[in-house]
């Protein structure tokens, strides 16, 4: 049993965090005592969000910071600004990522930087915003990166000829592209950092739950399916019992499973589980957010400190 | 000799598409719209995505100094070109009582003026050992005259008859010009929600930014004079050629009261974005 106590000294910040899944967790980790910083894209929606979950926890330490994470500038602008929150509240780092902002789109929309709004959002903020707050989930004794993944990821794969769709663009499609990118880069993030890390990275399946998710960039014909679907889904708190159980619990029973779904292991697509399919999204999104050597693969890094100490 | 796709309007959202797809097909790019940020934070994102060059210069193109200055620019950088796409366009939409002068005067000076200033200045700067492709972005709306969007849609059919004249006079020296002609495009929220309310229409006339701007590319490397993408819109077309335009207008004028209404519940507003989603 968790208690109070055990989530005192924790810094969780967790994204897409006004509504759905986000909020369901920010209210429960705030409520066990756990500095909680949300993110959201409206303003206006993160004061209604603080405002809901201090009037249910009238001592929780929350705050929101506003981004919209479609855009890099934005999401390097919100990294900046949680550490110095993260600074002010005289933490020093970060516990718990909780990477949930995800959004679905009926027509294939360009973001600022010139990609696919739903890989934008769904996959290439939590690379980058992972990236820029790596320092901090470094300075925690142990971290956790987790990812709302989803079981959309089964049954697809990486639509390499061209990741963005921009022909034949489907919506779903994209959407389960993206949710597949999160098991990849959750898998290879872990290879990447190797068994001794201190930061363990894990993607979420949080079942079909009733949020507004289907509702964001649709209309017509996805928006009335998701009207009908989210209606069997549980709701957002039961949505997000395993980020809660994953961001709370502090021994796993099993550390080195990368998928969960009802706060236990599950097994990810056999294409999800595939390195070099891992280790080319990894390559690819290191290149479109502008990133050298987010994490060395150990070996690489050994030739590397061998390639400066023969140069020095 | 490095040639290039100039792109106007490059940073809204068939300017960034277009971008895309020529960057695709391993062509170097020159974008240029109205603001600098946006661009270079385009051009950046579509360099790291395809690898090709991508080269940018922001210019006012409804400012004849301004457009000296990015010809001027062009000139000393030694650039040439093989393809052209003038998607840069503006609507503000609503009423034509209702806008200012200047907002009205803004869409002649940069769909036509801009448009016809751009398309001449390029020819000296053409890749000599290529064929220049010229598109211009006409809409579905230069074949009709549109009360609500009178301005704009007299400036759409001024594209339209502006490439087809062009494409013929130019063709022997090597120029080709296609005019593309969408319907609405879901390239933005505005756009989106401006499509749901106008429901099931809305739906079936509208397809998706990168097809058109892929689509448009193979038309312009056939030649072809004009391009309009969907069936459904293929279908309006081709009904507006056989009813009289006074019947047309009539029609559009009570259909998009209607559904102007719908979509400007809150008191109007000027928008810089036409269904196109027009951007300087």
């Amino acid at each position: 049993m968790i208690t109070q106590q055990d989530l005192k000294s924790k810094t969780i910040v967790i994204t897409g965090a006004t509504a759905g899944i986000g909020l369901a967790a920010a209210r429960a980790l705030a409520g066990r005592g756990a500095y909680v910083i949300g993110v959201g894209r409206s303003a206006e929606r993160c004061g209604e969000a603080r405002q809901a979950i201090l009037s249910e926890h009238p001592n929780a330490r929350i705050d929101y910071c506003v981004a919209d994470l479609s855009s890099q500038r934005q999401a390097r602008a919100l990294a900046a600004s949680i550490g110095e929150r993260v600074e002010a509240a005289g933490e020093g780092k970060i516990d718990i990522l909780i990477n949930n902002a995800g959004t679905v789109s009926s027509w294939y929309v360009a973001t600022e930087d010139g990609y696919e709004l739903q890989f934008a959002v769904n996959h290439l903020a939590p690379f980058l915003l992972t990236h820029e707050l790596m320092p901090m989930l470094r300075a925690a004794p142990s971290a956790r990166v987790i990812t709302t993944s989803s079981g959309s990821h089964y049954r697809t794969s990486m639509h390499w000829a061209d990741v963005m769709y921009r022909r034949r663009y489907s919506c779903l499609a994209v959407y389960k592209q993206s949710k597949l990118a999160n098991v990849l880069f959750t898998a290879e993030f872990n290879r990447r950092l190797g068994d001794g890390s201190t930061v363990r990275a894990y993607a979420v399946d949080p079942g079909l739950v009733n949020t507004e998710i289907g509702l964001k960039g649709t209309g017509g014909i996805e928006e009335w399916v998701w009207q009908w679907r989210r209606r069997g889904g549980v709701s957002a708190e039961q949505g997000a019992a395993t980020a809660i159980f994953l961001a709370s619990e502090p021994v796993l029973e099993d550390p080195g499973a990368i998928y969960w779904k009802d706060c236990r292991p599950a097994q990810p697509s056999r294409y999800a589980r595939r390195p070099e399919e891992a280790a080319r999204l990894w390559s690819l999104s290191e290149r479109l957010c502008g990133i050298v050597g987010m994490v060395e693969r150990p070996a690489a890094h050994e030739v590397r400190g061998n390639l400066e100490a023969v140069e020095a | 000799m490095k040639s290039y796709v100039l792109i106007t309007g490059a940073s809204g959202g068939l300017g960034k598409a277009f971008a895309a797809e020529c960057a695709s097909r391993g062509w170097n790019l020159f974008l240029t719209d109205l603001a600098e940020q946006p661009l270079a934070t385009a051009a950046t994102g579509i360099e790291r995505l395809y690898g090709v060059e991508v080269l940018h210069h922001t210019c006012d193109l409804t400012d004849a100094a301004s457009r000296e200055a990015l010809w001027q620019h062009i000139g000393r950088s030694r650039l040439s070109f093989h393809m052209l796409i003038n998607v840069a366009g503006i609507d503000y939409e609503g009423p034509f009582d209702e806008r200012k002068v200047d907002e009205l005067c803004a869409i002649v000076r940069l769909n036509i003026e801009a448009t016809v200033d751009t398309t001449r200045r390029i020819l000296p700067f053409r890749d000599p050992a290529r064929t220049l492709r010229i598109v211009n972005v006409s809409s579905l709306a230069g074949y009709y005259p549109m009360p609500i969007k009178a301005v704009y849609a007299a400036s759409k059919r001024f594209l339209l008859d502006f490439s087809l004249a062009l494409n013929q006079e130019l063709r022997a020296g090597g120029v080709t010009v296609t005019a593309l002609c969408p319907a609405g495009m879901p390239t933005n929220p505005i756009c989106i929600r401006a499509i749901d309310a106008q429901g099931f229409a809305g739906w079936a006339t509208t397809m998706n930014v990168g097809d058109v701007a892929a689509r448009t590319v193979d038309m312009a490397l056939a030649g072809r004079s004009v391009y309009v993408p969907g069936a459904v819109n293929q279908a309006l077309r081709w009904l507006g050629a056989l009813v009289p335009p006074s019947v047309i207008a009539f029609v559009i004028n009570r259909r998009w009261r209607e559904s102007y209404r719908k979509s400007h519940s809150v008191p109007a507003r000027p928008q810089r974005s036409s269904p196109e989603q027009a951007s300087i």
